[in-house]
């Protein structure tokens, strides 16, 4: 708003002021003649009621009227009426004609009430408001007559001289005060102009400095801001709301995540400390709080050294700064003694960092290796022991055949021999690595049984054929005990030749020379037995705990110095596990050995698997 | 070739016996057997042979204590070693090294390559 308008409306605020001063003062004025009229109505009432009626209606009747009549302009005299005792009218003075407009009950109240009466009412003669004075007149006791009296009020003149120079007095000291008012005006918006600025400036409108220059401060100004900044904050306050409202959803969220990452870290079987860049820390897993004997409240927010009492890793920890960060395969491998005591822990450190790659913390894992370390040790062992059985083997095959080639061996016999010597290595290389196969389809659980109907006969021939060979060689007799009537088996074929040749040949090569081995079948309660005895070397008390051990291999040196690869009782066992039947041993060291296999007689169903 | 030499062939492997036994006494040298290698030891000290073929792994004394136990006689009179091993580990190589007059070799083997290694060690020893 211009400066001018602020001019214009302090000059109509003045006309205003005025206004109201002036109409004050008339109404002033106007109460002050009305209580006149009062006091001069019942003092001329009065007065008139001191004569007699009888000098109204005499000689000084005419004198009176003239009186009376000079009241009527000078002191606003309206009427005057004089009634005797019976009520009848005998002066009627009314110059207005005003006598037929007095309303009835006045008229009423004015003849019958004893004393002087005062009554104000209205009428619509230009005269106005009539204030209206009764008094009986009393002669000898008696009421004589009753007189009126009609008053009213005068009109008050705004400019009277006298009024005129308080008026002009009022308007010069209003009009002084008008630039006072607006300079003074100016100075108390300039801070609410201010204010104004700054409340845009909150609302988040930036108010440019040429903006704020060219406007003067002004409550419309301010408004105006106040409306706009009001408008622009409940925006923001709207904004924020939403902003707020996703923060808690946000923050719902983390805190959920957080939980769950708690839980997860808690789950997992490693022991996991994080740090800040300052090494002290911020979370341990319920793993890591385990192996420090500490709960979490111990060891949140505190340095790292204080909580972990543990030389080895904490200088692991020192030693890894400066080192390139990239490098966080590094690990050592330590133990904690008092709480896993012969246990061995791998300790690893990785870095937290933000998005600009920045570092935020550390992370240093710690997880048990034990098994893992054993595991490994047991596939080395696997590893040599299995190329140790492939090679053995192999270097008969070579060393025989090159024998053959260079025309070492000339005798017919002793070639026989060699030939011979060739194919059954080549069998037993085989047999080893189907059995390898076999193994670790069974580790893998993806060994599948091809069941069909076997004839025992069949199978019992094919399995003592097997065996024939270094049975001759060392002159052990098989000894068969077979029933009249053969019960047929529901299996696999295959599986259970490599079973049972397991066991057999087992049988001959711990048995010593000219000794017997005895096979026999029966059958009872629906169960088919394959029994296999020998008069071997036995096995000895400790080994029979393990004898169905993958690689596992006695000390006993009969055992020992017999070639084999410790699979062929496991996968024995595992084979007659899958047929549902189960395997039995018994021995006395230097008697003999007895394999009792079970396998559950079942009726053969064409399709059925 | 070969005459008045005594080779004596320690192993647990029968088949492997055999082989190395029929290659030598081709080339006409007396052969000697032990199944393990106690026996190995002491044949070494009753038959004292000029050349020993053994193995590693074997019950009862295996092949590096063999030939501990066997390195001191070579002073007096020196033979020729050979330590047959299904791997040649760096560990075989550090204590063969320290052993006199012994070689390594690896399983499967040539049995002309262990009769030239042989025959070299005699034909060296000889001249």
């Amino acid at each position: 708003m211009k400066v001018q308008r602020i001019g214009v409306l302090l000059i109509v605020l003045c006309l205003i002021s005025i206004s109201i001063v002036s109409t004050t003062l008339i109404r002033y004025e106007e109460r002050k003649r009305a209580r006149d009229m009062v006091d001069k109505g019942r003092y001329l009432v009065s007065l008139i009621a001191l004569h007699s009626i009888k000098d109204f209606q005499g000689e000084k009747r005419s004198f009176f009227l003239r009186t009376l009549h000079d009241y009527i302009s000078s002191e606003g005299l309206a009427y005057c009426l004089m009634h005797d005792h019976a009520g009848e009218l005998f002066v009627s003075l009314d110059p207005y004609g005003l006598v037929s407009d007095i309303p009835q009950d006045v008229q009423l109240r004015s003849l019958h009430m004893t004393g002087l009466t005062h009554q104000t009412f209205h009428t619509n003669h230009p005269e106005g408001t009539i204030y209206e004075f009764a008094k009986s007149v009393f002669e000898d006791g008696q009421q004589a007559g009753i007189i009126r009296l009609g008053l009213r009020l005068l009109p008050v003149s705004l400019f009277s001289m006298e009024r005129i120079g308080l008026l002009a007095t009022i308007a010069f000291f209003i009009f002084a005060m008008v630039p006072f008012v607006f300079f003074g005006v100016k100075l108390a918006l300039r801070p609410l102009k201010k204010l104004g600025l700054k409340i845009e400036n909150m609302a988040g409108k930036p108010a440019s400095a040429k903006e704020g220059k060219k406007k003067a401060p002004a409550v419309d100004d301010l408004i105006i801001s106040l409306d706009r900044s009001l408008g622009l904050l409940r925006k923001k306050y709207k904004e924020l709301e939403t902003a707020n409202i996703a923060l808690e959803a946000k923050k719902g969220v983390v805190c959920y995540e957080k939980k769950q990452i708690t839980q997860i870290l808690d789950a997992v079987q490693y022991g996991i400390t994080i740090t800040d860049t300052q090494e002290n820390v911020t979370h341990m897993n319920a793993h890591m709080l385990n192996l420090v004997n500490k709960e979490l409240g111990d060891v949140v927010n505190r340095p790292l050294s204080e909580v972990l009492d543990h030389e080895a890793i904490l200088t692991f920890v020192a030693q890894q700064e400066g080192v390139n960060q990239a490098a966080t395969q590094r690990h050592i491998e330590t133990t904690f003694p008092a709480v896993a005591p012969g246990e061995t822990f791998q300790v690893a450190l990785s870095y937290l960092s933000d998005k600009d790659g920045s570092i935020t913390g550390k992370v240093i894992s710690v997880k048990n290796v034990t098994t893992q370390k054993s595991v490994d040790k047991a596939k080395h062992e696997f590893v040599a022991h299995v190329a140790h059985e492939l090679r053995a083997p192999l270097t008969t095959i070579k060393s025989y055949n090159e024998m053959l080639m260079d025309g070492e061996i000339r005798d017919l016999e002793t070639q026989k021999e060699f030939y011979n010597t060739i194919n059954q290595e080549t069998d037993r290389l085989a047999r080893l690595i189907e059995n390898l196969l076999n193994m670790s389809k069974i580790e893998m659980g993806s060994l599948t049984i091809d069941r069909g109907l076997i004839k025992t006969d069949a199978f019992v021939k094919d399995c003592v054929a097997a065996i024939e060979a270094p049975a001759q060689k060392k002159h052990i007799a098989v000894e068969k005990k077979l029933p009249d009537k053969w019960p047929s088996l529901v299996g696999d074929k295959e599986l259970l030749e490599v079973a049972m040749i397991n066991v057999l040949g087992n049988a001959v090569k711990y048995s010593p020379d000219d000794s017997t081995i005895t096979l026999s079948l029966r059958e009872a309660d629906h169960t088919i037995i394959f029994d296999v005895m020998d008069q071997g070397y036995g096995i000895s008390e400790e080994d029979l705990n393990h004898i169905f051990d993958s690689f596992y291999r006695s000390s006993d040196p009969h055992i020992s110095e017999q070639t084999g690869s410790g699979l062929g009782l496991a996968m024995t066992s595992e084979i007659i596990r899958l047929h549902s039947g189960h395997i039995e041993v018994q021995s006395t060291p230097g008697q003999g050995t007895h394999f009792s296999i079970r396998l559950p007689r079942e009726d053969y169903q064409l399709g059925k698997q | 070739m070969g005459n008045n030499k005594k080779i004596l062939v320690i192993d647990d492997d029968a088949q492997i016996r055999r082989v190395v036994e029929l290659k030598l006494k081709n080339r006409g040298y007396e052969v000697l057997m032990a199944m393990n290698g106690q026996e190995g030891v002491s044949l070494i000290k009753s038959q004292q042979p000029d050349a020993v073929v053994t193995d590693i792994v074997m019950p009862k004394l295996d092949g590096q204590t063999l030939c501990k136990q066997t390195n001191p006689l070579k002073k007096q009179r020196p033979f020729l070693t050979i330590v047959m091993t299904n791997r040649i580990s760096p560990d075989d190589r550090n204590w063969v090294k320290d052993m006199q007059d012994t070689e390594l070799m690896e399983k499967p083997f040539s049995p002309t390559r262990l009769l030239g290694c042989i025959d070299e060690y005699f034909r060296r020893s000889e001249s």
